[in-house]
């Protein structure tokens, strides 16, 4: 740039450029129409899908965890955390309130690893102090599966017991000595533990309670 | 447009698509009970008459009367709108294990108990508004202190019993039991003086 006066230490400034970062720059129209439009498209489908997976895999939440056993106690009353309250709604489910018990569901076994109606557990151990409980078979969104024996549950009175009171029972297609919990044919399988009349929903300690280990016996 | 700025740039759209996920993952979680919970409890209110107990068939694979109910149990139920009156519940039923539970028209638990919960054998209870508990109040029926009296904002809402059967002989008696369950309109006696 020419200037009408010699350089010197008053008129430097003209020859200061601005910092690339402050300047301002703009992208074309279209450019910034097609940013704002992917932006929404990315957020909207992000959401719907976070949404979606948080309420199908309903592992995610679970508000009490005892080994590979979760609960919602609070679902279906109007303290319920949003997700198992929608969880409940979107499944028309009716809760097990606190006066009658608590359902604890599992769908893996003690490994970790996804169940399967067509292998054989093992599900032993001990449960928290209750006046019954009853153990169900079902698919992973808790609908009952057809079994060849016509029974998908069996409950803590006809239960054969080892003499410290711990139980041993056997989860499989094929029938079983002992107690044998027969599983249907489906897809996936989790298994429904449910407390009847349990201290634990009126406010007893989580702390040191045990709950039944799930052990895969045989795959074929 | 140099290289980082093109980032920075980027990095400013991914953050705002990640809180307007949010914000959609919000609304989205918030908004299933509201919409999908009237298809569950149209199912439900379909069952039968208000205010008398209607034995659901008994869970089984395929057949399940409502989600997630328990195969070890009977289960009865029973519709009602308060505006219609209070409601005076009792049950008596012959199993080790029973219980009721009071829900609201949205499904939400109000209140529950269990065969252990009231000692004797037999479970009563008493469900109305505010203003029909100042009237009851002014002239009280002779057994209020043996109900349970439960003061509620709702209009309407429905009560589940659950009996557990032991084995399948008992069956017939749990869901006579059941269906023997009250679920009435608690009369108004007329005002003594006047």
């Amino acid at each position: 740039m020419k200037s009408a006066f010699p350089l010197g230490p008053e008129t430097d400034w003209q020859k200061t450029s601005t910092p690339d970062i402050l300047r301002p720059t703009r992208m074309s129209r279209l450019a910034r129409a097609l940013a704002l439009v992917g932006t929404i498209a990315v957020a909207v489908a992000a959401g719907l899908w976070s949404a979606h997976l948080a309420l199908t895999s309903e592992d995610l939440f679970k508000p009490i965890r005892i080994g590979v056993w979760g609960a919602h106690p609070l679902a279906g009353t109007p303290e319920a955390d949003p997700y198992s309250a929608a969880i409940y709604a979107r499944t028309g489910r009716i809760p097990l309130a606190n006066g009658e018990g608590v359902a604890f569901v599992a769908s893996t076994d003690s490994s970790g690893e996804l169940l399967s109606p067509a292998c054989n557990y093992r599900i032993a151990g001990q449960t928290p102090t209750a006046r019954l409980w009853t153990l169900t078979s079902a698919d992973r969104d808790g609908r009952l599966m057809p079994t060849p024996a016509g029974r998908v549950s069996l409950s803590s009175l006809g239960l054969l017991r080892a003499s410290d009171g711990s139980f041993e029972v056997s989860a499989s297609r094929a029938p079983r000595p002992g107690n044998w919990l027969p599983l249907g044919t489906g897809e996936s399988l989790s298994f429904i533990l449910r407390l009847y009349d349990a201290p634990i929903t009126t406010g007893a300690t989580l702390i040191g309670l045990a709950m039944p280990e799930i052990t895969k016996v045989s795959c074929p | 447009m140099s290289g980082r700025r093109l980032l920075v740039r980027l990095a400013l759209y991914g953050l705002a698509s990640l809180f307007l996920a949010g914000i959609v993952h919000i609304f989205v979680v918030l908004t299933v009970p509201g919409h999908v919970r009237a298809e569950a409890f149209a199912r439900l209110a379909r069952i039968g008459s208000d205010r008398q107990f209607h034995v659901l068939p008994a869970v089984a694979p395929g057949a399940e009367p409502l989600p997630m109910l328990d195969p070890e149990m009977g289960h009865a139920l029973c519709w009602f709108r308060l505006a219609d009156g209070p409601v005076s519940l009792s049950a008596a039923v012959n199993s080790p294990f029973w219980s009721m539970a009071l829900f609201n028209g949205a499904g939400e638990v109000v209140y529950s108990l269990n065969n252990r919960t009231s000692g004797s054998g037999e479970l009563a209870m008493l469900v109305l508004t505010t203003p029909q508990l100042s009237i009851l109040r002014a002239n009280p029926p002779e057994n209020l202190d043996e109900l349970i009296v439960i003061e509620t904002d709702q209009t309407e809402g429905f009560v589940l019993l659950r009996a557990f059967i032991a084995d399948r002989p008992s069956t017939e008696v749990i869901s006579s039991g059941l269906k023997a369950a009250r679920c009435d309109t608690l009369k108004p006696d007329m005002p003594a003086s006047s």
